[in-house]
């Protein structure tokens, strides 16, 4: 894009959105929500055994479904010439808590902070592949190529942090290859400037590609270096009158910020013994979703705009049992001890947290419905996620599926209906937040209808 | 005000195409437009019909209802509505509508549907310099040189080149270099979104790299930019068309492709064919064709129909949607190119190789050496003793005196045991496992292992870190395929509870034996101690282990990777025997690092080789018809299973139709695209030119020449230009040339805080174009200024360095990133290996290469400022360069000699610099791996690479 438009970016965001953006100052509105911390579960979790509780499906066992459920609806080419039998949720379902939501067995530490949640079970989407639907469900549109809602609220807020980028990233790191691989298009800026995507958090020696700096030169060395390149490029701003060097130099100070912050930020020898204790013991693991949980609420105390979590390997076409119980043992205690120790610390009000994937599965056993191999396809039409904090009412359970969580029957939420639902919370009007690329004004929610669930607000 | 308004643009008539055109597409078209899907009221502004049907009265702008909509006081009336979020035109606006109904509504088309004319005998500075009030002299030579030389080759100027007189003769010079088509290719490869992989899930790696060889020769031999087209879209149908025509055709198999599983191929193939149309109207006509998938242009006239005519000519290929290695048609070809990367390869095979032999060679005196004073150990392992046997499901584990743990008291189905240890070894190479019967308290009688975990806990701290383990092995493994993917040791690796490793079938009565390689000696500080966790999470369950034990020990080699007795072990019980001695070597030279170091040296270097022998004939994705050509549909609302009226292929009505005599085939529209009737093509390139050289193109919006996108800055001279480019044969390096000998683009860049202010953007070019160089030039010309650059052209493609473990983390190791080693490493950026799902990290503001890309994006992050700081060949660059005096280094990068400022400021850092390692000779050691003078040069090097003028483009 355009240098003179990087210029004011690094300005006060108050000059940078008079620039960047089409609209008015944003946020529009007073916001509920400061900061969000989505906690992305990839491959789509099945609502059937965990949120959905559909006790009527035992009996309807290994029966066909009906087509005045499936509707012609299009299936993967993995099940599509198989018979479409149903299988019932394999786990036990109970109330938790005062507002008596019911829960799936794999979820007890979720069920302990049950009153802090908004479950959302009419949750629909229009993809039924990973990568097509993770993409809509990140960044409104299929294909690549738009800016991920992280990249949104970045280009549209701005950071509370001096010291770290607005949109921050962490993958679980898994021992297993996964079979969808996180594309850094998921957390892309799309045809924003490429400032505003989101930076990767890696579990490794260096959290921040290039952080560190080459053995043999400590900081008194690079601070010293860095005052005479910032002193030549002053120089040579004189000479030259470009206020892009200005910004330069701006952006090498900020670099060596974060050589310091980052490091202090990925530390987590601070934490007390107690944190680990609640987050599980999978938090002692760097790298672990348990241990980016701790992250991600460091994060959230320093003023970060939006923090994203990824957690792979959700996708279970076989043997649901196990495999499905092993990515609720990485994330069953850590996302509820988030909420717990937000909360604590006064953050659950202004901070909002998501946990949801790409689409949810189906009713139909995927292989046969009674062996322990059976799992489940993918599903588009009906699936659930769930919101804390951030201005979401508590406690709530909000929509309905059909007798087969197969269709919404009741207060459907299309994933653009989350988008401007959560952009409302961060004060932002969705209709009116756009940007201009190639002659059209875009916007995350795109030209289809969508709406902010206000139900669900508080 | 509106009557001054009106009598003062009377008197020069409103052009419709410039000034009404806009107005109505910005404001008006989204609803009243060409789309009859989103058109409100019935009414179309879009046609002069439609709005003089309802809305317009031409010659009486009181009667118009246009006027008095848009003029609203009533909110609820006022056009555009408050729910488009639009804002209302402004007062001038409102003139030029009234002025232009007044003039009686002259209808016309947008201006880039025109064809453009010029006037004759005028020069690019006649278009540009009437409209300057003040303008910048040229700019000095070295700054002249540099730009140059970058724009033209993406390379720094040579010292030759510096002292070239003549402007003229350096233009012809650096045009007639063969970098030069490695620069054009650059550009052109973003265009293309060319890739070494698929992209998506898979994202299989493909050999398409010939064709990238293809586009360098092909802008070095100045092919027509007509005969470029042409044999891209249509090589395969020329008439007795060469292996390289076809070649040429994998432009239009760029496009990703997506194998993941479940999902429809022929969905797939219609992405591609709409990609390849989309890629089109990008590249060539300038045109948002995208927008027309799912219902006709808003604002273009393209409609629905007209755009699945066009796409109609691609899709008959001879595909099927599929990807990875089955993404047929191919072409299968020998690259001329290959044989200089295999000659390369092979010389540092053979450079390494004798230092492998020697360093063998020379461990055998450290190893009789050492093997004198082996007794052996009578033990190689020992059983670990535990200092907590935890469990996560509440089974109680007990150690006895001999090290066996037994399970007692509750039996859960799964369960995970976390075993804790502190080893009194020196280090751990190995653990290995007895599972000893009865193995387990479950039903079946035989247990099931579903994964294995080792990690450190230091003392005190509060994180374990992850210990890898290279391999497993054990002396009996259930037949996978019999026993629900239960069996073989090495699953229980991979953290997949759906598999790991059982006896079933083998006695019960006997002890098996697992070993677990580390991938390297461990070795624990005071304190840490070892954690060892056994999950059972097998789906059924029911069989956790039940008697075991753990032990460990400091041996490598045969000792961990077979089963065997360990060597050391056979030597305390029964004395040396020539094949003891040569299993002992072996674990000699597994643990000599001096040999090590070589080996593994030589293996890459092997593995290099290997590699680029297998390039020498690859398969490139071509386009080939089928026999049969397919049947093209509408498709409703631009899905691909919706087939809405049939169509048959044709080009964009409104554009112009195909040349008479021309197939409704690819080559038909090749032609058409590239013929001098169409008004699009020669004004999208050479604005494509213009941008590559002045960083903006003339059309700021090079994507879109449409009604939204921008008016050109200047248009009678991208007319001007098109035209000279149209009728000297569509001659590329003939534009480039015009256009880098105007004094327009010699000008001197800096800008005065009035001409900032006056013209921020330089759109009037009153000052030279200034902005940051390409990421790829970046690294190229530190290769370059190092003299580490390695200029060979063309073959298969390389790995330059980039951070441990990024490909890893994607695709949890599925792909592994070797850097290049030997003079490989040192190509240019453009031969680097492009994985589609993760590009190259060096690199940025980058296009994506997932779909076609023709504006540059350049940004200014800290990020940027790390890797130029940080990046391993930035940092070789500058360890290279601290071989020269700071000074020198200087007037190397910048062309110029630094002023006395500049000299002091370099003279102050290099004393601090140098005082530093002067009493830290240890971080010079570590730093350039020599003296303090030389560290303190390089940290020199190294800032003067950051520099702001070293980085861009003055």
């Amino acid at each position: 894009m355009n240098s003179r438009r990087d210029f004011l970016g690094a300005l006060a965001a108050s000059t940078l959105l008079a620039e960047e953006t089409s609209s008015a100052r944003l946020p529009h509105f007073a916001p509920k929500a400061k900061r969000v911390i989505f906690l992305t579960q990839s491959g789509g979790p099945s609502q059937l055994e965990l949120f959905d509780y559909k006790p009527g499906l035992v009996k309807l066992a290994g029966q066909e479904l009906p087509d005045s459920i499936r509707q012609g609806q299009r299936v993967t080419t993995m099940t599509s010439n198989q018979k479409q039998l149903v299988m019932p949720g394999v786990t036990k379902f109970a109330r938790h808590g005062k507002s008596g939501t019911m829960l799936g067995e794999w979820l007890p530490h979720l069920a302990k902070v049950v009153d802090e949640i908004c479950l959302v079970k009419s949750m629909h989407t229009d993809q039924i592949n990973h990568a097509p639907a993770m993409t809509q469900f990140l960044t409104g549109h299929q294909l690549p190529g738009r800016p991920s809602m992280g990249a949104w609220a970045s280009y549209g807020l701005g950071n509370e942090s001096r010291n770290l980028p607005d949109y921050l990233v962490l993958l679980s790191k898994m021992l297993r290859p996964s079979d969808q691989p996180l594309y850094d298009h998921y957390w892309g800026s799309g045809f924003l400037p490429s400032r505003y995507q989101g930076v990767k958090l890696r579990s490794a020696k260096d959290p921040v590609l290039y952080l560190r700096d080459p053995d043999g030169l400590p900081r008194p060395v690079r601070r010293s270096m860095l005052d005479s390149l910032a002193e030549l490029n002053q120089h040579r701003l004189a000479a030259t009158g470009d206020p892009e060097i200005a910004t330069r130099i701006r952006q090498y100070e900020m670099a060596y910020r974060m050589q310091s912050s980052v490091p202090e930020l990925t530390d987590l020898r601070d934490e007390p013994e107690e944190i680990f204790h609640l987050y599980g013991p999978d938090s002692r693991r760097p790298g672990s979703y348990a241990a980016n949980c701790i992250l991600a609420r460091r994060l959230a105390e320093r003023g970060v705009r939006f923090i994203q979590l990824f957690h792979p390997d959700w996708d279970h076409h076989s043997r649901l049992p196990s495999w499905c119980t092993a990515r609720c043992r990485d994330t069953d205690q850590p996302s509820a001890a988030l909420i717990l120790d937000l909360k604590r610390r006064g953050l659950l009000d202004d901070t909002l947290v998501i946990w949801g994937g790409e689409f949810g599965r189906s009713v139909v056993g995927q292989g046969d419905w009674q062996s322990i191999e059976a799992g489940r396809d993918h599903h588009p039409r009906a699936f659930t996620m769930w919101m804390a904090g951030g201005g979401v009412q508590p406690g709530l359970s909000y929509g309905a599926t059909d007798d087969f969580s197969y269709n919404v029957s009741e207060q459907p939420v299309h994933v653009r209906d989350l988008h401007a639902t959560v952009l409302h919370l961060l004060g932002i009007d969705h209709a009116r937040f756009t940007y201009r690329f190639q002659g059209l004004d875009f916007r995350l929610t795109g030209v289809e209808p969508s709406r902010v669930v206000r139900d669900i607000l508080v | 005000m509106g009557i001054w308004f009106a009598l003062f643009l009377l008197a020069e008539p409103v052009n419709f195409s410039r000034e009404v055109l806009p107005v109505l597409s910005d404001k008006c078209l989204s609803c009243h437009g060409g789309d009859p899907s989103g058109r409100m009221a019935n009414l179309r502004l879009d046609t002069r019909e439609g709005a003089t049907a309802k809305v317009i009265v031409p010659g009486d702008p009181d009667a118009s209802l246009l006027l008095k909509r848009v003029t609203e006081t009533n909110p609820r009336r006022l056009m555009p509505p408050e729910r488009s979020h639009k804002a209302r035109l402004t007062v001038k606006e409102v003139a030029t509508l009234r002025a232009w109904i007044a003039s009686g509504a002259p209808w016309g088309r947008h201006w880039s549907f025109e064809k453009p004319v010029r006037a004759p005998g005028r020069s690019i500075d006649s278009f540009i310099d009437p409209k300057l009030t003040t303008k910048n002299g040229p700019a000095p030579r070295h700054t002249l040189a540099r730009r140059l030389s970058f724009d033209l080759t993406g390379l720094p100027p040579t010292a030759a080149m510096l002292a070239e007189p003549s402007y003229g003769a350096l233009v012809d010079q650096l045009l007639a270099s063969e970098h030069f088509g490695e620069r054009m290719a650059m550009w052109w490869l973003d265009s293309a979104r060319y890739a070494d992989s698929d992209g998506f899930q898979a994202d299989a790696t493909r050999t398409n790299w010939p064709w990238r060889d293809w586009v360098v020769e092909s802008f070095n031999r100045n092919v027509s930019f007509r005969q470029f087209t042409i044999e891209q879209f249509a090589g395969d149908l020329l008439p007795n068309a060469t292996v390289e025509q076809r070649l040429a055709t994998a432009f239009h198999r760029n496009h990703m492709t997506n194998g993941e599983g479940g999902r429809d191929p022929e969905e797939s193939r219609v992405d591609y064919v709409l990609d390849r149309a989309n890629t089109t109207g990008t590249v060539w006509l300038g045109l948002t064709l995208g927008c027309t998938q799912c219902h006709s242009h808003k604002f273009d006239p393209i409609t629905h129909q007209d755009y699945y005519s066009f796409t109609a000519f691609f899709n008959s290929i001879d595909e099927n949607g599929e990807a990875g290695r089955k993404a047929k048609p191919y072409a299968s070809y020998a690259s001329p190119y290959a044989a200089r990367a295999v000659a390369e390869a092979e010389r540092l095979v053979n450079e390494r190789r004798p230092a492998e032999a020697a360093a063998r060679a020379s461990a055998e005196a450290p190893f009789a050496a050492w093997l004198a004073k082996q007794r052996g150990v009578p033990q190689a392992w020992r059983p670990l003793r535990m200092t907590s046997l935890a469990t996560a499901e509440g089974t109680v584990l007990a150690q006895a005196a001999d090290g066996v743990i037994v399970a007692s008291g509750p039996n859960p189905r799964q369960d995970d045991y976390r075993l804790t240890a502190r080893v009194a070894l020196p280090r751990i190479t190995g653990l290995k496992l007895e599972v000893l019967p009865p193995f387990t308290r479950g039903k079946s009688g035989d247990f099931l292992l579903t994964d294995i975990k080792v990690q450190v806990r230091p003392a005190g701290s509060t994180q374990i870190r992850d210990i890898a383990v290279k391999n497993a092995i054990a002396d009996y493994s259930a037949d996978k395929q019999a026993n629900n993917n239960y069996g073989d040791i090495r699953d229980t690796l991979d953290d997949d509870p759906r598999n790991g490793w059982t006896t079933i079938g083998a006695p019960r009565t006997e002890p098996h034996t697992a070993i677990f390689e580390l991938a390297e000696p461990l070795v624990l500080a005071a304190g840490e101690e070892l954690l060892f966790e056994m999950r059972h999470r097998s789906t059924v369950g029911d069989a956790n282990l039940a008697r075991f034990r753990v032990s460990a020990t400091d041996q490598r080699g045969p000792a961990v990777q077979t089963l065997a007795v360990a060597p050391l072990e056979e030597l305390a019980k029964s004395g040396l025997t020539p094949a003891l001695r040569e299993r002992l070597f072996t674990q000699f030279l597994t643990d000599h690092a001096p040999y090590q170091a070589a080996r593994e040296a030589l293996d890459q270097a092997q593995r290099q080789l290997d590699e680029v022998q297998s390039a020498s004939k690859v398969d490139v994705m071509v386009l080939a018809e089928r026999a049969t050509p397919r049947e093209s549909h509408i498709l409703l609302r631009g899905v691909w299973d919706k087939p809405g009226d049939r169509v048959q292929p044709a080009v964009l009505p409104a554009i112009g139709a195909l040349p008479p005599g021309e197939k409704a085939d690819r080559a038909g529209l090749a032609r058409w695209l590239v013929s001098n009737e169409n008004p699009l093509t020669a004004r999208v390139i050479v604005n494509q030119l213009w941008q590559m050289l002045f960083g903006y193109g003339l059309v700021r919006t090079p994507e879109d020449f449409g009604l939204q996108g921008e008016q050109p800055t200047h248009p009678e001279l991208l007319d001007w230009l098109a035209v000279e480019f149209m009728e000297n044969g569509w001659d590329v390096k003939h534009v480039l040339r015009l256009i880098v000998r105007s004094e327009a683009y010699r000008r001197d860049s800096r800008a005065t805080p009035e001409m900032l202010a006056q013209d921020p953007e330089n759109r009037t070019l009153a000052r030279g174009p200034r902005f940051r160089l390409a990421s790829w030039m970046l690294r190229d010309a530190a290769l370059a200024h190092a003299g580490l650059l390695n200029p060979a052209l063309g073959g298969p493609p390389v790995r330059p360095y980039q951070p441990d473990g990024v490909w890893e983390e994607l695709f949890m190791g599925r792909f592994k990133y070797e850097p290049s080693e030997g003079p490989a490493q040192y190509r240019r950026t453009l031969y680097a290996f492009w994985r589609r799902t993760i590009a190259p990290t060096f690199l940025f503001d980058s296009a994506q290469r997932r779909s076609c890309e023709v504006r540059t994006s350049r940004t200014n992050t800290p990020l940027q400022a790390l890797t130029l700081l940080n990046d391993q060949t930035y940092l070789e660059a500058s360890r290279v360069l601290a071989a020269m005096e700071p000074v020198r280094v200087f007037e190397r990068v910048l062309a110029r000699a630094p002023d006395a400022k500049e000299r002091a400021v370099l003279e102050r850092e290099y004393r601090r610099a140098l005082a530093h390692y002067q009493s830290h000779p240890g971080d010079a050691l570590k730093l350039a791996g020599g003296s303090p003078e030389r560290a303190a040069r390089m940290v020199l090097a190294s800032l003067i690479l950051n520099l702001d003028e070293a980085i861009t483009h003055e």
